[in-house]
């Protein structure tokens, strides 16, 4: 518990109703989008830098860890609070200071939901390409936080290119400015992009200066249905050995289309084996040269290929792919969620991966994926509340991982490591490697004071 | 135990993913996990788990949740966030009983004719000039209470039991409901001209209860069920010459023809009664849709710009939305715009806005700047609640709109 004076003196500096202490309170910030949960001593929501600078000091006087916290939807743990610390949640922290469309630059708070910058720069004609499926409920600090994708990022890259500087608060309570407005990037080390999926374990980001793009003129979507998810997988290595970029290659499989169909209703074939959500963009007189060309090497295999038509039609198709983790339940209560990664041409390989995974352990698993990127989302599906059960699927994500690392990939494309995968990471990287990986946490925060044990283990 | 277990899958169908956050108002202006579907219903899980024993906290975040059912719609596993919270009403009622002010003054009031009645009155006579005399208590707890409209005598004891037509076409029988019966009594006569201009006999039946719907959603289904039994055999067994029982209140609407259900289905016997019922209910914009109305009646010479407000009940719960619009549409020189987030909870929330006034005043102002946003003059809506808490927001930060039921619009439209 934390003492009357501490409680008292957070109470002063962000106000008594930003403190939470209470039992309930507590309760609703010890979980996150995974199956994990702790119990923080506290929870304490500034709306300020100088406030988080205040925080800081407070928690070093009293030897108190800090877990950083956006939306909580994260999918690795990364948010989950560990013994002795107070979680400083960022969702009052909301405002947009700035958005400069000459210089394609907006300026906001961390606790900013992405969603809500969506609208506002929608009203300037202007978006911001990382798009996670959370977006709606997902803050900019939490995405840059995890270094976020999302679907358009096949194209457009992830959380991390769209970064152009931040302000940060330091564990010993110094405020630094990385980067800033400008697109070159800055001079000495690019602290922006070691900062950005860093978990919150190097600095709490307070400010951030965002990079944004006009939207296109046109785009249209598609979509590509196959028998089975293997002949999907070909038609992404096809396409990406054809030199085209779609904004977005999405591919969900069966199980996905049927959870996500019981939802929305968007009209997807339930008796597909797997369906490829493609969009292009760009400028209108572009458009049909795109569709004919994807047309064309789609209906090598799929067994029917066609373009949506209206607006209402792709808007349906998105809430489906983006409702696919939530959807899930309606088939098991319990799910782990994978980030895996491989090299574009490896994966066919991948999904041939994923399906012995799944005969080898006697799980459901479910794919859905960010097929463009190489980033697999396989959903393992199961009941928490069978111990036997989850030992088998614990077991079948280190297969899973195992596998990506095989096919030259990587554990984690965009979820972060957090807890979950925490116990992967040095299957990926060398000694030597994780040594360094400590180092440079050491030297921004010597007493391990920050979100401590998320990444990795001093 | 038993109310939260027999929900327990539902619980356990949560896996947090947090897409109600979007949904939820009373998160999106608190920024606080316990006002969140995806908060409430582990807290909810905690209780039923016996890992959290209820205590004040618990019951705030429970009592604090609008109900308006929003996260339901958008939760991609199906998960009913406010039938959760529901059952978590139910059984902190079971458990800890209803708190003696929401009792005796909200619950047992409404659910008595004569309480309410006699309330009504005592308000008109001495609370409101009472009030008057304070200063600055034009706002009660957010609540325009200085405007609070009083009906000069019940509804129903203005009008006959049988009000009759020409030729009539279809027989009605009224359900007035609490809020149209002593305040908006001008609204339950607009319902009444509405029908009789379209060829309808309007029975009103005089002995008609509260629907049961506050006390239901507190937990207290005895009384709810109390009143259900009232309203049903009223309408069955007196006047069940009535082609389909109406009301001008979408809550009530959703009530009678959806929850009467739910709390009778542990009485086999009773229940075929009950669906018979439910069978016949139709809210106001859904029945006049249905029989048609002959436009070349209405008549407007001014124009006027047109909002519509989506209460929770109706586009949720009855999931009415195309009906009204097109009745307003129909009334000549008025002209529609809609407004953002047409179908989002307006604060009212039943008696939310009286214990939980300062998200509910947060929900209202953004209700109030977007009536604002669309410039209209009018504002339409389908339930009494909503009007008087659209109208008292609106007073509050000096906006010139005003706030009509439907069937008020469409009765000016028609000559006398």
């Amino acid at each position: 518990m934390l003492s009357q004076a501490v409680v008292k003196r957070l109470k002063e500096i962000v106000g008594e109703k930003n403190v939470v202490t209470d039992k309930v309170g507590l309760l609703t910030y010890g979980y996150d989008g995974t199956l994990l949960s702790g119990e923080a001593l506290g929870v304490v929501s500034p709306t300020t830098t100088e406030q988080v600078v205040e925080i800081v000091k407070l928690m070093n006087e009293h030897d108190i860890k800090l877990v950083p916290r956006g939306a909580g939807t994260n999918e690795s743990g990364g948010t989950i609070p560990s013994e002795k610390s107070v979680v400083i949640s960022f969702t009052k922290m909301t405002k947009i200071h700035e958005i400069d469309t000459e210089n394609f630059v907006a300026v906001v708070e961390p606790g900013v939901i992405n969603f809500d910058l969506q609208v506002e720069l929608a009203k300037k004609n202007f978006y911001f390409p990382p798009d996670p499926s959370s977006f709606k409920a997902s803050t900019i600090g939490g995405n840059l936080g995890e270094c976020s994708g999302g679907p358009k990022c096949f194209k457009y890259g992830v959380t991390r290119d769209y970064m152009l500087g931040l302000e940060v608060v330091l564990p010993n309570g110094k405020v630094i400015q990385t980067g800033g407005r400008n697109f070159q990037s800055e001079p000495g080390y690019d602290l922006t992009r070691i900062i950005v999926g860093s978990e919150g374990i190097l600095g709490l980001v307070t400010k951030v200066f965002v990079r944004i793009l006009p939207i296109p003129r046109a785009k249209k979507t598609m979509l590509a249905l196959y028998d089975k998810v293997e002949d999907a997988s070909q038609t992404v290595a096809d396409i990406v050995a054809a030199g085209i970029i779609p904004t977005t290659l999405e591919l969900m499989d069966n199980l996905l289309i049927n959870t996500t169909e019981d939802f929305t209703h968007a009209g997807l074939p339930r008796d597909a084996g797997a369906v490829l959500i493609i969009e292009v963009d760009g400028y209108q007189e572009d458009m049909d040269e795109q569709v004919k060309t994807i047309g064309e090497i789609a209906s090598k295999i799929a067994k029917e290929f066609k373009v949506a038509q209206s607006a209402a039609e792709v808007d349906q198709i998105w809430t489906s792919r983006r409702s696919a983790f939530g959807s899930v339940a309606r088939v098991r209560p319990s799910y782990g969620v994978n980030d895996i990664t491989v090299p574009r041409s490896n994966f066919p390989k991948a999904i041939g991966g994923v399906l012995k995974v799944a005969k080898d352990f006697g799980v459901t698993i479910g794919v859905v994926a960010h097929a463009g990127d190489g980033n697999l989302h396989p959903l393992i599906l199961f009941d928490q509340r069978n111990k036997e059960e989850t030992e088998t699927v614990h077991a079948a994500e280190q297969a899973l991982c195992m596998m990506a690392l095989d096919l030259d990939g990587t554990i984690s494309g965009e979820h972060g490591i957090g807890l979950v995968k925490k116990k992967y990471l040095d299957k990926e990287f060398t000694p030597a490697a994780m040594e360094a990986f400590r180092k440079i946490k050491r030297s921004f925060d010597p007493s391990n004071r920050f979100n401590p044990g998320k990444i990795i283990d001093l | 135990m038993g109310v939260l277990q027999d929900v327990y899958e539902m619980l356990n169908t949560c896996n947090k993913c947090g897409g109600c956050h979007t949904a939820c108002k009373t998160y999106k202006l608190t920024g606080a996990e316990t006002m969140v579907a995806r908060g409430r219903i582990q807290l909810i899980k905690a209780v039923a788990d016996g890992k959290l024993e209820p205590n004040q906290e618990y019951e705030d975040a429970i009592m604090s949740c609008l109900l308006c059912g929003e996260c339901a719609v958008t939760c991609p596993n199906g998960v009913h966030g406010n039938e959760l919270v529901m059952a978590a009403r139910r059984d902190l009622k079971l458990k800890k009983g209803i708190k003696p002010f929401v009792k005796s003054f909200a619950l047992n009031t409404l659910a008595s004719p004569k309480r309410l009645d006699m309330g009504f009155r005592l308000f008109k006579g001495m609370g409101k000039s009472f009030l008057n005399k304070i200063d600055g208590l034009d706002y009660f707890r957010g609540i325009d209470i200085r405007n609070f409209p009083t009906a000069k005598k019940p509804f129903l004891e203005q009008v006959p039991e049988k009000i009759t037509v020409q030729h009539p076409k279809h027989k009605v029988g009224f359900y007035v409901g609490c809020f149209l019966n002593h305040a908006l009594d001008q609204t339950a006569h607009s319902v009444v001209k509405v029908l009789t201009k379209n060829d309808c006999e309007v029975i009103i039946p005089k002995d008609q209860v509260c629907c049961g719907l506050p006390q239901y959603c507190y937990g207290d289904f005895e009384t709810a069920k109390k009143n259900a039994r009232k309203t049903i055999d009223t309408f069955l067994d007196k006047y069940s010459d009535a082609e389909v029982i109406l009301s001008a209140c979408g809550s009530c609407v959703a009530m009678l023809r959806h929850d009467y259900l739910k709390l009778f289905a542990d009485e086999p016997s009773y229940l075929e009664k009950v669906k018979l019922f439910c069978e016949k209910v139709v809210e106001f914009s859904e029945y006049m849709e249905k029989i048609g109305v002959d436009q070349t009646k209405l008549h407007n010479s001014t124009p006027l710009t047109v909002t519509y407000h989506d209460p929770c009940h109706m586009v949720r719960g009855l999931k009415v939305t195309k009906q009204p619009r097109q009745l307003l549409q129909m009334v000549p020189r008025i002209e529609y715009k809609e407004m953002f987030e047409a179908n989002r909870c307006c604060g009212a929330a039943g008696l939310i806005q009286a214990f939980y006034h300062e998200v509910s005043t947060d929900i209202t102002d953004q209700k109030t700047q977007n009536i604002k946003d669309t410039n209209a003059d009018l504002v339409a809506t389908s339930c009494p609640a909503c009007m008087l808490r659209l109208q008292g927001g609106i007073n509050k930060v000096g906006q010139k709109q005003k706030v009509m039921h439907v069937a008020d619009i469409m009765a000016n439209a028609y000559e006398d």
